[in-house]
């Protein structure tokens, strides 16, 4: 095909677009509520990821250690918990440091540590790992060195966090899937409508010659431009709405510290991803969409 | 050339067992002739038609259209033998949404013309068809006889072998129905084929010349008659 009469299909079908007005606005508003929703459902899904990731670093088992063991059973002991498959790191407390950390975190108490004969503290690991989900094993397997006493682990908040971030891929990879399904099949049925209105139209190419491709040409233009007009809207909105919805949790320090929302990607470090994404899921959705409802009628 | 060997079409229609719409016709027209098509409703017309565009197949039989055997004509070349046809319509089916010179230069785009090619070419056809004055026009802007001229412009834009006409001055004043037929005519000299279906028995005894009457999806007479 020469280029000026490709260029001549691509002026009818951003044209077809304003002329067509209803059916563009229809198109655009759905593909629009789709990509924010869409938008957002990844980068809070990404969010939660990195707040899980930040509570799960501050997971730890605690192994204690019998007070009589000597310097051997020790190293021998840090060895052992060193090599564990599921360490990510180790960090041993003399029975005065266990006792000062102990000391520090529960201040509330002071008093009656005085009262005290001795250090009650006995020699600890404090082990965190790199598979939450297997912490269970990790603690059995460390309780049977030799020399260990107790191991302590979070293991019902452990599997709480495992079980929480697990339904929200879940809702999270759902929604993506429902999302670009209603957009392709919303996106599909209003071009239809409009391929519907121009049937005569598509007739008459038809008889005069015209290719598949020539004719559905111009309906591929118009689905890819509205989606990515619609994506970069979308894009301005997501911005809007997720720097609202940070602001909204900015206020409250504690919710702030307690779930590590310091690192919680902000937007303008990834705007022009979304930008990208946005422009490029939506051409995608409308060039779908285009593609399935123009099929039918192109044939005579 | 237009050829017709055996030619059955047979519609099936589930509460009635089916309709024979074509049976056993053989028509040949060479090239550069002007042939009338006549008949009554039902009589077999649109049937004709729709074989000789290849918007349906026949039952039975051959059909041959400049050189393509449609029978064996695959769906991807369908467009390509299109563009050997000129076709008119009774509701002239121009783009509303265009104006006259766009509707023209429509159909050379979709044969992939130049632009230079388009520019040429249209006013060329318009100024044939006595309409270069409303090249600006939308089809709503024009009476029917107009309307009609600018569907026979974009017929004959693209120098096809053959024009089919499918009663293409059913929609329009009599009085224009003559001049309608004198355009074809002008077509015709310069070598094109004309096939043009009428129930308009008055103009075709007015011009005269070969005349086809299907009756009952048979060809009931074929020759050729003197003008008034």
């Amino acid at each position: 095909m020469r280029m000026s009469n490709f260029g001549y299909l691509v002026r009818r079908g951003i044209g077809s677009v304003f002329k067509n007005t209803m059916m563009s606005i229809a198109s655009f508003s759905v593909l629009l509520v789709c990509l924010l929703l869409i938008g957002l459902s990844v980068i809070v899904a990404l969010d939660i990821n990195i707040i899980m990731t930040n509570i799960e670093d501050r997971n730890e088992i605690e192994v204690f250690v019998y007070d009589d063991v000597t310097d051997a059973v020790l190293t021998h002991i840090s060895d052992a918990v060193s090599s564990n498959r599921n360490t990510a790191s180790v960090k041993f407390y003399s029975k005065d440091e266990a006792w000062a950390d102990y000391q520090e975190k529960m201040p509330q108490f002071k008093e009656l540590y005085a009262s005290l004969p001795r250090n009650p503290m006995p020699y600890t690991f404090r082990v965190t790992v790199k598979d939450i989900k297997s912490i269970s094993d990790t603690a059995a397997e460390l309780q049977t060195i030799e020399g260990v006493e107790k191991v302590t682990a979070p293991y019902n908040f452990a599997s709480a966090l495992v079980d929480i971030r697990s339904t929200l891929s879940i809702i999270a990879g759902a929604m993506l899937i429902v999302m670009t399904v209603t957009s392709v099949i919303i996106i599909y049925n209003s071009i239809r409508s409009s391929v519907f209105t121009r049937k005569k139209e598509i007739n008459i190419m038809k008889v005069v010659g015209a290719t598949n491709s020539f004719v559905k040409i111009p309906f591929f233009i118009e689905g890819t431009f509205i989606g990515i007009v619609a994506g970069a809207a979308a894009w301005i909105l997501t911005k809007l709405t997720y720097e609202a919805i940070v602001r909204l949790f900015e206020g409250d320090i504690t919710i702030w510290q307690v779930f590590g929302l310091v690192n919680i990607i902000q937007f303008d470090s990834i705007t022009w991803y979304v930008l990208a994404a946005d422009c490029l899921l939506g051409a995608i959705l409308g060039a779908v969409g285009t593609t399935f409802s123009t099929g039918k009628y192109v044939k005579v | 050339m237009v050829e017709l060997k055996n030619v059955d079409v047979h519609y099936v229609d589930g509460a009635k067992g089916g309709v024979d719409a074509l049976n056993d016709v053989n028509i040949r027209i060479n090239d550069g002739e002007f042939v009338f098509i006549v008949g009554d409703s039902g009589a077999g017309k649109s049937t004709l038609l729709k074989l000789l565009t290849r918007e349906i197949q026949p039952t039975g039989g051959r059909v041959f259209v400049n050189g393509y055997n449609l029978l064996k004509l695959k769906n991807r070349k369908l467009p390509y033998f299109r563009r050997s046809l000129g076709m008119i319509f009774q509701d002239f089916r121009l783009i509303p949404t265009l104006t006259v010179y766009e509707n023209v230069a429509f159909v050379l785009r979709v044969i992939d013309k130049s632009k230079k090619y388009i520019r040429q070419r249209v006013p060329y056809v318009l100024n044939l068809v006595k309409l270069n004055d409303k090249a600006k026009a939308y089809p709503g802007q024009l009476s029917g006889g107009e309307q009609q001229r600018v569907a026979i412009a974009r017929a004959f834009a693209c120098d096809p072998k053959i024009i089919i006409a499918d009663e293409p001055t059913g929609n329009i004043d009599p009085r224009l129905s003559y001049e309608i037929v004198e355009l074809l005519q002008d077509i015709n000299e310069c070598g094109t084929t004309v096939i043009m279906v009428t129930h308009n028995h008055d103009l075709v005894k007015y011009f005269g010349g070969r005349i086809i009457n299907l009756k009952d999806g048979s060809v009931a007479f074929d020759g050729c008659i003197e003008g008034e």
